[in-house]
């Protein structure tokens, strides 16, 4: 019953998986803000809205320049 | 889960301000409409320019070298040339240099790598380990900065650049606009336009910022889309600038204020229209006594950083051939070098003193 949430460049985090959540409750309940990150799941770019499903795998790519 | 407001597939991006939500398509087609504007409203390019793209390996970057290739296949009078400076960063700049090689073989764009080592005869590493030991008060941000946009100018203006295009976007000039306001530096402030610098010097590069309009989220989103933000690498020194208190500070109030990025942007470009009017960050554009590059003094930055890191050292006999006022800002430097070299020796002697009074 949990998410699991890659940062690229960074670690990887477990989120509890609860019916009705959204991509921007995951974002909130790893403590980041959606103007920081793009969310990709299964390979396509969702929105905040985005319904999660258990099992899910999202992966974090960070809006923050390297430089 | 969101549809998009034009077509009703899934939607990728929902703009926080309008509330529009646009799937992969329409995404797309909003971006280019949005830097297209910008270029026309700002005449950012000619019909028959070369663009050096200044390219530093990153997403932001290597989404204008694409973005600019594309738009050029309806402009055919258009050159454009990926121009990167690899400072010298181990651990971090290799990375972003074999990715420009890929993407502008992908893409068939020429490209020009500039070195620290090989102009300036010191990588960034070996500079920011010079200035610890002679105790200088900059951070590595600063010789970073002023170095790359020195070298960026040269070699733009060798290969016959009649422009270059940077990647900066909306969230990376707010953010250079409340550093300024910090510093309380109106002449930086005044030149933070899409189009910047001394357009009236025969050495001076014009440079220009197509993505001064759009997001910082919208360029990750188009590099995520075009295949070319493939991992993150974040420079060793980035968590040392003001930069990076500023930007987390201005994305938490655009995630309270929806609209805030756009309003600041909006008093920006009020504040360098008024400060054009009182003349302010029009100053003369000098040429550095020294190396001949255009400056806002007698001496350029990356000269008298130069001076000050001890890697250019000029005989009294060349001091004495430089104008006066160029002597006056060489000496008064060399002055204060001495007088903080002085200063950080009495530091540590009190501060040995401290420590030994300590271990009784």
């Amino acid at each position: 019953m949990v998410i699991r949430v890659r940062i690229l460049g960074g670690p990887t985090r477990e989120v509890g998986y609860r019916e009705g959540m959204k991509v921007i409750d995951v974002l909130r309940s790893i403590g980041v803000m959606s103007s920081e990150y793009v969310v990709v799941k299964n390979g396509r770019i969702v929105a905040e809205d985005e319904p999660i499903e258990d099992g899910d795998e999202l992966v974090l790519y960070p809006v923050v320049s390297g430089g | 889960m969101a549809k998009c407001s034009l077509c009703g597939r899934p939607a990728i991006y929902i703009s926080r301000i309008s509330g529009v939500a646009l799937c992969e398509k329409h995404f797309l087609e909003y971006f280019d409409r949005k830097v297209r504007r910008t270029i026309r409203k700002y005449k950012l390019f000619k019909p028959k320019d070369h663009i050096a793209v200044a390219v530093s390996g990153g997403k932001d970057s290597l989404s204008l070298l694409h973005y600019l290739h594309k738009l050029s296949r309806r402009v055919p009078g258009w050159k454009i040339t990926a121009l990167l400076v690899d400072e010298g960063i181990r651990g971090y700049r290799e990375y972003t240099v074999k990715r420009l090689e890929k993407v502008a073989s992908e893409l068939g764009v020429d490209y020009v790598v500039v070195r620290f080592k090989d102009e300036l005869g010191f990588t960034l590493d070996k500079i920011v380990k010079i200035a610890l030991e002679r105790g200088l008060p900059y951070k590595p941000c600063t010789f970073c900065g002023v170095f790359r946009r020195y070298l960026l100018n040269k070699k733009a203006r060798e290969i016959g650049a009649a422009v270059i295009a940077t990647g900066h976007n909306l969230d990376d000039i707010i953010q250079t606009y409340m550093m300024n306001i910090i510093d309380n530096d109106w002449t930086k402030i005044a030149r933070l336009g899409p189009v910047s610098g001394p357009a009236h010097h025969p050495r001076f590069v014009r440079k220009v910022k197509p993505f001064y309009e759009v997001l910082e989220k919208e360029t990750t989103i188009y590099a995520i889309l075009n295949g070319f933000y493939e991992g993150f690498e974040e420079c060793p020194y980035a968590r040392f600038g003001v930069r990076w208190t500023v930007r987390k500070m201005l994305n938490q109030l655009e995630e309270q204020y929806p609209g805030v990025k756009y309003s600041i942007l909006q008093s920006l470009l009020t504040a360098i229209d008024m400060l054009n009017k009182l003349g302010i960050g029009e100053g003369e554009v000098e040429t550095c006594a020294i190396c001949g590059e255009p400056s806002a003094h007698p001496v350029c930055r990356a000269c008298m950083l130069k001076i000050e890191l001890g890697i250019l050292e000029l005989s009294p006999e060349k001091l004495a051939q430089l104008p006066p006022s160029a002597r006056k800002m060489i000496e008064s430097s060399l002055k204060l070098y001495e007088r903080r070299n002085a200063q950080n020796k009495q530091t540590n002697k009190t501060s040995r003193g401290v420590d030994e009074a300590a271990s009784f």
